[in-house]
């Protein structure tokens, strides 16, 4: 085709483009490429080991974001003083510090629209900061300061368990507040630090001390991965990063801290009813999953997709809310296990008498993949939407860097996400029907109901008969309320 | 379904001034059929975040059709002539036997209605109740819905975008607009454009009556299985004692199991015609090339001569100060509310820096009411402007050994202080320089900037949204002294006091 042609067709197309065609698989577009980003392209340590991710965006808006990871959480609290951790996760920012008392350090944080964030979780935690770039050096002192000097003010600390003690009367509430108590028990056993729940007593026990033990035990270097981007110049951060967050040496009460625990409980499968005087209720359920490195991990991730992990496109929601009109929404989905193997879980809401019904047509899904081979048309549409919606979950570099902390502080492989999309494509029908049977086995779930629970029990007498204990055969067991402030079984 | 007050502060405190202008390059055009197109081209991310928006929302409503709006946003999702069924011409058929069907059942309903009204049947959906004719009738729906499930290509517009890799298919309902949304792939655009037009275009509303169950489920998560839903709900009925703001977003639960599909087509074609839309796209196109495919696409929706009738009911002055006091299974609390003004007039500025001088751990209400007196274990305020009004919201939690009143008499204290004494340029300055670093955050992230932007469609013009940092930063101290004087006497207030319902 001569050059002039070329160039009146592109104009034409400009102005016009062609004419729609009449199913959307007509068109076609012009391919897309991403490269996974590579961890130790951001990768950095400051000179006391500190590992820290860089992405530096000198043309972007002026912000600067730092984060500082933290190995260590509530696994670590003493029995007795459960809480410990958030509470002093969130005082280390809430209590000032040991130069900036707390309303002074309120007052120039917010009078300079930034933001200095502390939390600990479970196993893990993170002081984070948000500046103007202009406003950068007294930022990092400030956070610093946070990071390293809290003062843990008495007056602070008290406004805070008085207002956690508000939450903990909260506790049963929501049903799906119930459920955070009674799930982790089922599944990892009471004796676990997951079911340990911060009570009226163990919130009244912890003392300023405490706090301040349990922050000295975390800052040690070996604990701490960083992240951050923003505007500024590379070299001029690391610099920066290495006179302060560098510069930190740990202190004597510093730890290293352990491996999460993981748990030895032998569950019990079955299905656990808690009575709530609710018009809907809260259904979860779960089985025993993999983890991330798991040579099954994408078939397995494949076959979820295709059963409950897709929304609108997986067959749960397909039957249970499209055809059915049962719930507004139920979803299932593999955790990555990240210190021993995970969960394979589901959640749904729906009216109390609707729960056994809901529940046989959720396990008739679960054995129909296990028992057929899923279509090709059905396999090609899932491992596509993973393939295809892989770049954007990356996002901005501000997101990678965080991703990338985030999995060395927790210890997956550093190039772990390299041929992803290689391996989910590779993917077949069988794999899935394998991940399936493998996976899916109904004798394990374990089934948490949150509701009314003589009207669940009882199921849907006229349209769909059949009471929940029938559903499977599975034990079933009422468990009783929790006093919100002892955990203490309500008679 | 309503946007989050705090969130709407926090949106609102952005500016163009002083560091250095950053103006958000939206490029503006109308098609000849009168939508309007707004496109942001941006290269950080090969993604790009679309979206329209309609202006319509439950405050275009009546009594009996409530909900309506809300519903309609789910019948979106269920296909067209061409996506979502394997035989367009039965289904069309099949439509049409289930909407017959439904209007018998709609006389046996009326029948029940009427018992019920002479007492003699406590529920008339207790199938107890029902005729044999009735029953029957239900069985032939069942049977009509079942044949209409073999020709269903289920979900089809949610399947094609998955594959094409897009994310976040959703949408949402306010009082005063419908937005519709997705995340695609850079290269993916022109199948937004085809999935959209042909939605607007060809949309057929099937499996009506198995989703007006997903929507009573939904309804329950949201509001009546949670501990304040339905008394917040009610709450919201007293305060808008003329206005379509009265009832929810959702509907009340007897209007959307009545409803019909002949409601739901006159809705559409009343009020989704292209010139009641705007659509928007932030991302990763070139903006000519991009344009010229929506054009292709969204250009050829017929528009409509008459215009969407227009909301005019307008909010008359309360005739009393009014209360509410409720019992529940949830944290004691209340809720001071004053009604304002819509979020475009001009008093909207100075009524969102108020709310900020009062936000936040160095804010008066925390500062007075949780770290002084103790007497909350939290307090905040918020001003949510909407289409055709606002509410100023004053609230707190008492901490142990304290009233909800006692929370009362303080929050209403420390307005009453700024009515009296005005605020400090402190104050005012902190707030300036928060809407300084928000000019630079509303701006970062694709998804955010597109819905901001539909937020302003739906409520005026997105120059609105552009423009608002520079009206924020012409408050002055004297604005928010007199704006705090002028909206906040009892005339316009309506109180919630939520207490703790003792365990039996």
């Amino acid at each position: 085709m001569a050059r002039a042609t070329i160039l009146a067709l592109l104009v034409s197309g400009a102005l016009l483009a062609q004419a729609p065609p009449p199913r959307p698989e007509q068109l076609t577009f012009k391919p897309l490429a991403f490269e996974v980003p590579r961890a130790a392209d951001f990768k950095a340590k400051l000179k006391n080991g500190i590992p820290v991710y860089v992405a530096a965006d000198p043309a972007g808006v002026p912000f600067v974001r730092l984060r500082v990871f933290i190995r260590g959480g509530s696994f670590l609290e003493p029995r007795g003083k459960e809480g410990l951790a958030s509470l002093t996760g969130m005082q280390m920012r809430a209590g000032g510090t040991a130069m900036t008392p707390a309303a002074a350090l309120d007052e120039r944080l917010e009078f300079l629209a930034g933001d200095i964030d502390s939390n600990i979780g479970d196993t893990s935690g993170a002081v984070a900061m948000e500046f103007m770039e202009k406003d950068l050096k007294e930022g990092l002192d400030l956070f610093m300061q946070v990071l390293t000097r809290p003062a843990f003010a008495q007056d602070r600390l008290d406004q805070a368990k008085e207002n956690l003690l508000q939450g903990l009367q909260a506790r049963n509430d929501k049903t799906d507040g119930i459920a955070k108590v009674e799930l982790p028990r089922l599944l990892n056993g009471e004796d676990h630090f997951s079911s340990a729940q911060m009570t009226g007593a163990s919130l009244k026990a912890i003392t300023r001390e405490d706090l301040a033990a349990f922050h000295a035990r975390l800052l040690h270097p070996e604990n701490l991965v960083v992240s951050v981007s923003g505007r500024f110049k590379k070299e001029a951060m690391l610099d920066l990063l290495n006179r302060t967050l560098g510069a930190l040496k740990p202190g004597a009460a510093a730890q290293v801290s352990p491996r999460v625990p993981a748990p030895s409980f032998r569950r019990r499968p079955g299905i656990y009813v808690v009575d709530k005087d609710v018009p809907q209720s809260l259904v979860r359920f779960a089985l025993p999953g993999l983890r991330r490195t798991d040579p099954d991990w994408h078939a397995a991730q494949v076959m979820n997709q295709i059963l409950g992990g897709s929304g609108f496109t997986s067959r749960l929601m397909k039957k249970i809310r499209s055809d059915e009109g049962l719930t507004y929404g139920i979803g299932t989905g593999f955790s990555d296990g990240a210190h021993w193997k995970g969960n394979w879980s589901g959640s749904v809401q729906t009216k109390n008498r609707s729960v056994a019904y809901v529940l046989r047509l959720a396990l008739a899904e679960l054995e129909r993949i296990k028992a057929q081979p899923v279509p090709p048309e059905e396999l090609a549409v899932i491992k596509d939407s993973i393939v295809q919606a892989f770049p954007s979950q990356w996002g901005k570099k501000a997101n990678v860097v965080n991703l990338f902390a985030q999995e060395q502080l927790t210890g997956w492989p550093e190039n772990g996400w390299a041929g992803y999309r290689e391996k989910i494509q590779a993917v077949t029908a069988e794999d899935v029907q394998r991940a399936a049977r493998k996976y899916l086995d109904p004798a394990q779930l374990v089934i948490l109901v949150v509701g009314k629970a003589g009207e669940a029990e009882a199921g849907d007498g006229k349209d769909h008969p059949g009471a929940l204990k029938d559903v499977a055969p599975l034990p079933l067991t009422r468990l009783p309320l929790r006093d919100p402030l002892t955990l203490k079984p309500l008679s | 379904m309503f946007r989050t007050p705090g969130r709407v502060a926090a949106a609102a405190l952005c500016t163009l001034a002083p560091l250095s202008a950053q103006d958000i390059p939206v490029t503006e055009r109308t098609l000849p059929n009168g939508m309007r197109v707004l496109m942001v081209e941006r290269h950080d991310e090969p993604t790009i975040s679309c979206g329209w928006v309609a202006r319509v929302g439950s405050a275009d409503e009546r009594p009996g059709i409530t909900g309506i709006a809300h519903l309609f946003e789910h019948m979106m999702f269920k296909g067209t002539k061409v996506i979502g069924t394997r035989d367009a011409k039965r289904d069309a058929e099949l439509n049409a036997l289930q909407d017959r069907t439904v209007g018998e059942i709609r006389k046996e309903l009326d029948t029940l209605r009427e018992k019920a009204r002479r007492g003699e049947i406590a529920d008339i959906n207790d199938p107890g109740a029902r005729s044999p004719r009735h029953q029957q009738l239900l069985a032939e729906l069942d049977k009509l819905v079942q044949e209409q499930r073999g020709l269903i290509v289920k979900d089809e517009l949610d399947k094609v975008y998955k594959q094409a890799g897009a994310t976040g298919l959703n949408a949402n309902t306010t009082s005063d607009r419908t937005f519709y949304h997705i995340d695609v792939p850079a290269n993916k655009l022109e199948l937004w454009a085809w999935l959209e037009a042909d939605r607007l275009k060809n949309a057929v509303f099937r499996e009506f009556y198995s989703e007006r169950d997903v929507v009573l489920e939904e309804r329950r998560l949201r509001v009546e299985a949670t501990p304040t839903g339905k008394v917040q709900e009610t709450f919201n009925a007293l305060i808008w004692q003329a206005h379509p703001y009265s009832w929810p977003v959702i509907g009340w639960p007897s209007d959307i199991t009545t409803v019909t599909r002949d409601q739901a087509d006159n809705f559409f074609s009343t009020y989704y015609a292209p010139n009641n839309i705007t659509a928007i796209i932030v991302g990763d196109f070139k903006t000519e090339e991009a344009f010229a495919t929506l054009q292709t696409y969204f250009g050829g929706i017929p528009s409509r001569t008459t215009l969407a009738p227009r909301v005019t009911t307008l909010e008359p002055p309360q005739g009393a100060e009014q209360r509410l006091v409720a019992t529940a299974n949830a944290m004691p609390m209340v809720q001071v509310t004053h009604k304002t003004v819509p979020s475009v007039h001009k008093d909207a500025a100075a009524l969102d820096v108020l709310s900020s001088i009062l936000n936040g751990q160095s804010g008066r209400l925390n500062l007075e009411l949780v770290v002084r007196k103790r007497v909350a274990v939290n307090a905040g305020a918020g001003n949510r402007g909407m289409k055709f009004g606002g509410i100023f919201y004053l609230g707190g939690v008492p901490a142990p050994g304290h009233t909800p009143e006692e929370v009362e008499g303080l929050l209403l204290q420390e307005v009453e202080r700024i009515q009296k004494e005005g605020v400090t340029g402190q104050e005012l300055q902190k707030v300036k320089n928060q809407v300084q670093a928000s000019t630079y955050a509303r701006m970062e992230n694709n998804a955010d900037l597109r819905d901001q932007l539909a937020e302003a469609e739906g409520a005026g013009s997105y120059r609105d949204f552009l423009e608002e940092p520079a009206r924020l930063n012409a408050v002055t101290r004297e604005d928010v002294q007199r704006v705090a004087k002028a909206y906040f006497g009892p005339e316009s207030r309506n109180t919630m006091v939520i207490r703790r319902k003792e365990a039996k």
